[in-house]
């Protein structure tokens, strides 16, 4: 019994079979006849561009047996906007598809598309942790985020205080502080930060480093609020200085540290501790990296005005 | 019949991460692993292997998180094919497994035939399936040439009437799947196969993708990321594609002239407080995402014009740099991620690009050796951890080994094992019109450094890949040779 061809609501379209193109077709897949039944009627609805119910059916059932196909997921969109649809229904709908299928791409945009059109944040930052729980640096889920806080002005609902949950729970979590950095400072209709701002970031970064010291998370931070306020290097010197010294190898602790520390003497024009720094990289404490340290060795031979 | 591991978790998956890979989290105790590991190696790896030095980890926090956990797990899993050789390889002079070409040519020619009920969810990628085997296959060096056919045929079934290539007959157009078309027509070559794609439409399609605020989506209704800004300048380079916007193209509506308005300017938004880059303005940095920033900059011109033009360089060579893993050698995709043999390419195709920015135009081959990454770590990872015990190449130990990380491992040993100069004056013979910038680069192997650093032989090495377009070196030229000689349309 087939599902579309013995449904006398089908009666009136002819299935479109797929075309391979030819007799032997590289990387052809042996559907289930379930599967290719319902793409046949699908690319005969889609030639029609037919938009009704028992299209969002079709869509539905193959979405259930493939749900990476985008082409359905961009039909059904079309499909739902058109029959003026409910899309809180539809959300309810996703909602335990997209846990099912915690790294699908279709399904987070095919959310951000009708939450674009519902134009309602309702319960998505509730869903988007519950997310988060089983799957915490999902790279669909913190850029749908990002789209989400930006597109409804999030920006103090409530952001910084769950990321700084995640980051409680895992310090490491680089998804968790890129996204801090955005609830920041990626408002781009903000006009700066004041200094309390900064200062409370930085007082943040610095105390995930006393935990971590080799966590390169919270030290890109520090490096990215030093580029954002254009500060030198050297507002960092006496916090460098706790956890690693080219003077004592023996007590290094961090060779993030170091790396800052030289950045820091060759602002100094102090040659001689920048290259003691990056030869502790390159000869003990990094040595995978020891080309990009004595590169930066190199640039130390240049007039400061270039570097 | 293909003879992969066909549960729907990994083809799921494998799909679900269509061009990135997204590091799962997922328990490192498969079956064929620990199988295996019972056929130990004849002489025991440790005592020859180049480079232990970098086993070691010199600095470590003591705190436990879930990340360090997985960290940890994992490195227990990968040391063994490190310090050991658990799957028996034959071993190359520097004590590292020899590349087991001949299975892997065989795994690829596998990956282009038949696909069980359960692969389904692959339905919209098989364009990558091709793209990946030709791919990996021609890095082997093996000819492909008889696949010309089929590839063409398969692709015509593939083509969209509004223009652009989908996953198969009635999908909607995609970049991702007209990116991997092309290549693979690229790398077939010859008339039939150029011929085969209908470029006036493909224009249209394009234009349709470009969006007012300079980037591409990658379908129409899809979502905008850095893939289609790159995607879409390979495709509009390759088939020599006018520049100017179609008339129906959403940005020509608001008065954009032509691809490359406002596109550079997108790209530089996607460069992270981290110094990576990302998928879109805001998102987390990337390695995958990386690449195809450097590699639209290298496109639209110069690397040492459109690199510190348009991205800051200093923190970007300091990400990138960070994500070559330690004790493994490969690369991770993002801070505190796992290491993952698909960044080989990613993050390790990035160094070419990045090192022709950061050398003065025209200096010639002797520079090369100035090398800013660990291509022995990499060489040593991809040939010792990445390699499956039947064939194919895999993101690490305990994954089972699929066509797109084949591919991807083996793009990253060719770009270890190769060096690439820019030269800015290089006739190519090609027309010097304004997307002439990726046709300026040469080979420049042999008589350069690094050689006390090597850890393979002659017969580890696989073919050159151009460092742009990822196919065989010398086919992109032919490409575009041929549009550039063809009137019109
Ligand atoms: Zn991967």
């Amino acid at each position: 019994m087939s599902k579309y061809s013995d449904d006398p609501a089908w009666s009136d379209i002819v299935p479109l079979p797929q075309d391979d193109g030819g007799p032997n077709p590289l990387a052809a897949i042996a559907y289930k006849d379930e599967y290719s039944e319902a793409m046949s009627y699908l690319r005969a609805v889609m030639a029609e561009n037919e938009m009704s119910e028992r299209v969002l059916g079709l869509t539905e059932h193959i979405i259930s047996m493939n749900p990476a196909h985008y082409t359905v997921w961009l039909y059904r969109a079309k499909c739902l906007f058109t029959l003026s649809s409910d899309l809180k229904a539809e959300i309810a709908w996703l909602n335990p598809t997209a846990l099912k299928h915690l790294k699908n791409y279709q399904i987070w945009h095919h959310r951000q598309t009708i939450i674009e059109k519902l134009d309602s944040a309702d319960g998505e930052v509730t869903f988007i942790s519950s997310m988060l729980e089983a799957d915490s640096k999902n790279y669909h889920v913190w850029s749908y985020r990002q789209w989400l806080v930006r597109r409804f002005d999030l920006w103090h609902e409530g952001e910084l205080e769950a990321v700084e949950g995640m980051l409680k729970e895992d310090v490491r979590n680089n998804s968790a502080w890129n996204h801090r950095w955005f609830v920041v400072f990626g408002n781009e209709k903000m006009e700066g930060v004041d200094d309390g701002v900064l200062e409370r970031e930085m007082d943040y970064a610095k105390a995930a480093i006393y935990m971590t010291p080799q966590n390169q998370s919270p030290w890109n931070y520090l490096r990215g609020l030093l580029r954002y306020a254009k500060l030198p290097a050297s507002t960092l010197k006496e916090f460098a200085l706790e956890f690693a010294s080219p003077e004592k190898p023996d007590e290094v602790h961090s060779s993030h540290a170091l790396d800052l520390l030289a950045d820091i003497y060759a602002e100094e024009e102090n040659k001689k501790e920048a290259e003691k720094a990056l030869d502790l990289l390159a000869k003990r404490f990094d040595p995978i990296r020891a080309n990009y340290w004595n590169y930066r060795k190199s640039l130390l031979e240049l007039p400061a005005a270039a570097s | 019949m293909a003879t992969q591991q066909a549960s729907t978790e990994t083809t799921s998956a494998r799909l679900e991460e269509i061009f990135i890979s997204s590091n799962r989290i997922q328990e490192l105790s498969e079956a064929e692993d620990i199988e295996d590991m019972e056929s130990k190696s004849p002489e025991p790896l440790h005592q020859q292997m180049a480079h232990l030095d970098l086993i070691e980890q010199p600095l470590r926090d003591n705190l436990v998180t879930q990340s360090s956990e997985l960290q940890d797990e994992t490195l227990a899993a990968i040391l063994p094919f490190l310090t050991d050789n658990p799957f028996g390889f034959e071993l190359n002079s520097y004590g590292i497994p020899k590349l087991q070409r001949s299975k892997h040519i065989a795994f690829l020619h596998n990956a282009l035939g038949k696909y069980p009920p359960q692969f389904a969810v692959m339905d919209a990628a098989r364009p990558w399936l091709l793209y990946w085997s030709l791919q990996g296959l021609t890095c082997l060096r093996e000819d492909v040439s008889d696949y010309r056919e089929r590839v063409t045929y398969t692709f015509s079934a593939c083509q969209h009437p509004t223009g652009g290539f989908g996953g198969g007959h009635g999908q909607l157009p995609h970049l991702a799947a007209s990116y991997a078309a092309v290549l693979s027509l690229v790398i077939v070559g010859g008339e039939e196969s150029y011929e085969m794609i209908d470029r006036k439409a493909m224009w249209h399609f394009m234009g349709n993708m470009k969006q007012p605020d300079g980037g591409f989506t990658m379908a129409p209704g899809g979502e905008e990321d850095i893939r289609g800004a790159f995607c879409a300048m390979v495709i509009i380079t390759l088939l020599n594609l006018p520049l100017e916007l179609p008339p129906n193209s959403p940005a020509r509506v608001k008065g954009d002239e032509t691809f490359l308005t406002n596109l550079p300017e997108w790209v530089s938004r996607c460069q992270s407080f981290e110094g990576g880059i990302s998928s879109a303005p805001g998102n987390e940095a990337h390695g995958a995402y990386a690449f195809c920033a450097l590699g639209c900059l290298c496109l639209i011109g110069e690397p040492s014009t459109t690199l510190p033009k348009y991205l800051s360089i200093p923190p970007l060579l300091s990400w990138l740099s960070s994500r070559q893993t330690s004790p493994e050698g490969g690369f991770q995709g993002r801070t505190n991620k796992l290491v993952d043999g698909c960044y080989s390419h990613w993050v390790g195709g990035c160094w070419a690009l990045i090192e022709a920015a950061l050398s003065s135009p025209n200096t010639s081959a002797t520079s090369s050796n100035n090398c800013l990454w660990n291509r022995a770590a990499l060489v040593r990872w991809i040939l010792s951890c990445c390699q499956g015990k039947k064939g194919g190449l895999r993101d690490k130990p305990g994954k089972h080994p699929d066509a797109y990380h084949t591919c991807y491992n083996l793009a990253g040993l060719s770009a270890a094992q190769h060096h690439y100069v820019y030269l800015p004056e290089r006739n190519t013979g090609l027309d010097e019109g304004p997307l002439a910038a990726a046709f300026k680069w040469d080979v420049a192997d042999g008589g350069v450094g690094e050689e006390d650093k090597r850890v393979w032989d002659e017969e580890d090495e696989v073919r050159v890949v151009h460092p742009v377009f990822v196919v065989p070196w010398g086919q992109a030229e032919k490409c575009r040779g041929y549009f550039e000689r063809k009137e019109g349309f």
